[in-house]
């Protein structure tokens, strides 16, 4: 299972310029990677040519038993109908019950099942949106900032946690922290907008798993590969 | 924020009301030098209006030294509360429309009355019903407009006849004729000089037999359109009022005249486009008839005793709270 | 709460107008043929009170059944019509072409052929109300909630029963409002279609007193109607909350 990317090239529509030119990356192995990048860049528009949902692009996106990519983000909304726990109810396959109470007390949300979507901060709904996802069936889920507005230690819990429950799975972590994806994600695609070429670089992350050491200087060794190949 | 807007709005409110008020006020009482009046008719150009038309295009009125702007009229107007409100200082009215506005404090004058006979009048089907005497009504399906003159005139013939509304059918009639030629309906309200016509065109064609009923052959007079004038203007202008009814009651008789059909037909065309040549004169025919039934009688004389009929019946069916002695707004014509 | 300031704005709105009414009638010093005194108008009132109010209740009868008629049709063609398929746009095109008719034209045909019964008083209120409620139906329908349902869609869990229920719930105000500003339209359409043709209801009778030159009944009539449709229309804005309370506690 793998994907990959070559010479990908994106213009804003009815315009010369490129969202991004030339753009080439490969996700060989299953973890949880970030796309980095400024605001602009491209990083949406990149989730969407994966999810097959953008087709008006040039160069080649290829992936191998890669059935179901998932883009979720943090502007989704629930149903107002129907009571969060309802809801998850609703959306869960019967499989996996146990699966989403798991996630549901790792992802701090027990409180609030009983209540509306709209009622929740927007911290809380984001948790709530991306845990219905992780319900889903998908070989690579795309995480659209959805862990906006979440404070940092419950990001991280949360990113370790899917990291262990789904150690088959590909993850694409859209985020501007830095810190974070230099941390906790595996491979680094760094989008350097329509300006440069080539406009990704592949940087790797510490890729941080439940229960290691992290070594500071390696951190930070990383988090300035990041910010280089950013600028 | 609602106080504020209030307060400010007030005064613009107050503003508007007082300049509604006074500016038809003030035009009422101001002499117009180049005497200039409005002249609201009852009803669309048609055949009912040939001699007021007729009075102003061949010059009655400007020989007169009036100029005289002649506005159609309609189901929503109305030529009383013109005059009332200065809009217009001659006008037609119905009869009834008359006695209702008196009886309301309406200070109206009647100039003069155009038909001598009411045009409204029941077309019926020959072979369907034999009508000799009102009780042969008994049993028949009757088309009458509720609310309209013809539900008063129906109501008053019944009376007479000793039927009472058991004895017979009443249709409610509207403006479309299909019960009539289903003959579902064979007893319908027409207005003889106009929809009679076309009417009976048709049911000519289609060979049927028809004749109309007059409430007036059964003694019914109920008067229909007549000219007038508020009492203001009477009172401030009788000089422009008889100038105005010489003119108009002239014109009127040259438009009735036999020897000027062609002409009357000529100008009238000018404003009914709708109606052909045939009907136009057929149409005629028949004005004349209600117009100028009899030669020892002046277009346009004033039939006191039929309006102190139309206010008999309309007491009697409470259309007025009580007498109004209608012959008090009655001005007899002038000699033209 | 929504109910009764429905009613008393209506009584402001109302007895600002004849005061309006009264103070021209005395400023011009008109008769009572023109505008009719207060005391006319009460005694009117008074004896024409329960007359006029059984035909506004008649017609009101119609104007209702006719806009149930017109928002199920409206519900029908816009969920059909929402959708860019050829049957869609074929639906939304034949629904236009109706309504581009006046309804003073097409009036005196329904009348001749289905007479003058309730029937094509139902009818031409139905037709009256039903294009407003029709384009915000579709343009209700045909407006995506994307932050909703994208996860829907992208999961393969789509029916057009849940498009159509998150688009309702979403614009439930937006319903509320249009469906109780088609109540006056649907009720104007039967006043004017009784006015042209029935032989019952408020338009019928308003004709009539038209006829008698009656502007105190006029006056009446108008009052009975303003009452009716503001406690309707409010009692509609009571129900599209209380469906949505009651939605949303489910």
């Amino acid at each position: 299972m793998y994907l990959a990317a070559q010479g990908l090239a994106l213009k804003y529509p009815n315009t010369a310029n490129y969202v991004f030119k030339n753009l080439s990356f490969k996700l060989a192995e299953p973890g949880f990677n970030a796309l980095f990048g400024p605001s602009g860049v491209g990083k949406t528009s990149l989730a969407k040519i994966i999810t097959g949902e953008i087709h008006t692009f040039s160069g080649d996106i290829r992936s191998k038993g890669m059935q179901t990519c998932l883009y979720s983000y943090n502007l989704e909304r629930l149903p107002g109908w129907s009571s969060v726990g309802k809801h998850l109810e609703k959306i869960t396959p019967p499989a996996r019950r146990s699966r989403r109470d798991e996630l549901i007390s790792v992802f701090g949300l027990e409180e609030l099942i009983g209540k509306r979507f709209s009622r929740l901060s927007l911290g809380q709904q984001n948790r709530v949106n991306l845990l219905r996802y992780l319900l889903q069936d998908f070989h690579l889920l795309i995480m659209d900032e959805s862990l906006a507005n979440v404070d940092e230690l419950t990001r991280e819990k949360i990113i370790l946690k899917i990291k262990d429950m789904y150690p088959e799975a590909y993850f694409l972590y859209i985020s501007h922290n830095v810190v974070e994806v230099s941390k906790l994600c595996n491979e680094i695609i760094v989008l350097r907008g329509g300006l440069k070429e080539p406009s990704a670089t592949v940087v790797p992350g510490r890729n941080f798993m439940t229960g290691q050491e992290m070594e500071r200087a390696e951190l930070e060794q990383t988090m300035l590969e990041i910010v280089n190949a950013s600028s | 924020m609602k106080k504020i807007q209030m307060q400010k709005a007030f005064p613009v409110i107050l503003l508007t009301i007082m300049l509604i008020v006074s500016f038809p006020g003030s035009r009422i009482g101001t002499a117009e030098a180049a005497e200039k009046v409005s002249y609201r008719l009852k009803w669309l150009f048609n055949m009912s209006v040939a001699g007021d038309i007729y009075a102003d295009v061949h010059q009655f009125f400007a020989r007169q030294g009036l100029k005289v702007t002649i506005k159609e009229g309609g189901p929503e107007r109305d030529a009383i509360r013109e005059l009332e409100l200065g809009r217009a200082q001659f006008g037609v009215a119905s009869a009834d429309q008359v006695i209702r506005a008196v009886s309301k404090g309406a200070t109206v004058v009647v100039i003069a009355q155009l038909f001598q006979v009411n045009p409204l009048q029941w077309m019926y089907r020959t072979d369907r019903m034999k009508i000799e005497r009102l009780g042969d009504l008994k049993g028949h399906t009757l088309g009458v407009t509720f609310g309209g003159n013809d539900e008063a005139i129906l109501k008053t013939l019944l009376a007479k006849a000793n039927l009472t509304e058991n004895d017979v059918t009443l249709f409610s009639v509207r403006y479309d004729y299909t019960p009539f030629f289903k003959k579902k309906v064979n007893f319908w309200p027409v207005y003889r000089n106009t929809q009679a016509v076309f009417l009976g065109q048709k049911l000519r064609q289609a060979g049927e037999d028809f004749a109309f009923f007059n409430p007036a052959d059964h003694g019914v007079r109920f008067v229909a359109n007549s000219v007038v004038t508020s009492k203001t203007m009477l009172e401030k202008r009788p000089d422009t009022v008889r100038k105005f009814t010489v003119a108009l009651l002239r014109g009127w008789q040259a438009a009735m005249d036999q020897a000027n059909a062609q002409k009357t037909i000529k100008t009238l065309q000018q404003y009914d486009r709708d109606s052909t040549l045939e009907t136009l004169q057929e149409q005629l025919d028949i004005t004349r008839r209600l117009i100028h039934p009899k030669a020892s009688i002046p277009v346009g004389e004033i039939d006191v005793a039929a309006w102190k009929q139309t206010e008999k019946i309309m007491l009697d069916q409470r259309q007025i709270p009580g007498p109004v002695n209608v012959e008090r707004y009655l001005k007899a014509i002038p000699e033209y | 709460m929504l109910l009764h300031r429905r009613i008393y704005q209506f009584f402001i709105i109302y007895l600002l107008a004849v005061a309006f009414l009264f103070l021209i009638k005395y400023g011009l010093d008109l008769s009572d043929y023109v505008i009719p005194g207060p005391v006319d108008v009460w005694h009117t009132g008074t004896r024409e009170f329960s007359r006029y109010f059984s035909d506004v209740m008649n017609t009101m009868m119609v104007a209702v059944i006719g806009q149930v008629i017109s928002i199920f049709l409206a519900l029908l063609v816009g969920i059909t019509g929402r959708q860019a398929t050829w049957i869609g746009s074929f639906t939304k095109a034949a629904a236009y072409n109706v309504q581009a008719y006046p309804i003073v034209a097409l009036a005196p045909i329904i009348f001749i052929l289905l007479g003058d019964g309730i029937i094509s008083r139902l009818l031409i209120a139905a037709m009256i109300c039903y294009f407003p409620l029709l384009l915000s139906v579709i343009g209700i329908m045909s407006e995506p909630i994307s932050d909703i349902e994208h996860f829907y869609r992208v999961t393969g869990r789509m029916r057009w029963q849940l498009e159509v229920k998150i688009r309702a719930f979403e614009n439930m105000n937006k319903l509320t409002t249009v469906v109780a500003g088609s109540a006056t339209l649907a009720m104007a359409g039967t006043i004017v279609a009784e006015f042209i043709a029935a032989n019952a209801g408020i338009g019928y009778s308003i004709r009539i007193a038209l006829f008698q030159s009656d502007l105190a009944k006029i006056l009446i009539a108008l009052f009975l109607i303003g009452i009716t449709l503001s406690v309707y229309q409010g009692l509609l804005e009571v129900i599209g909350y209380l469906i949505e309370k009651g939605w949303a506690a489910k």
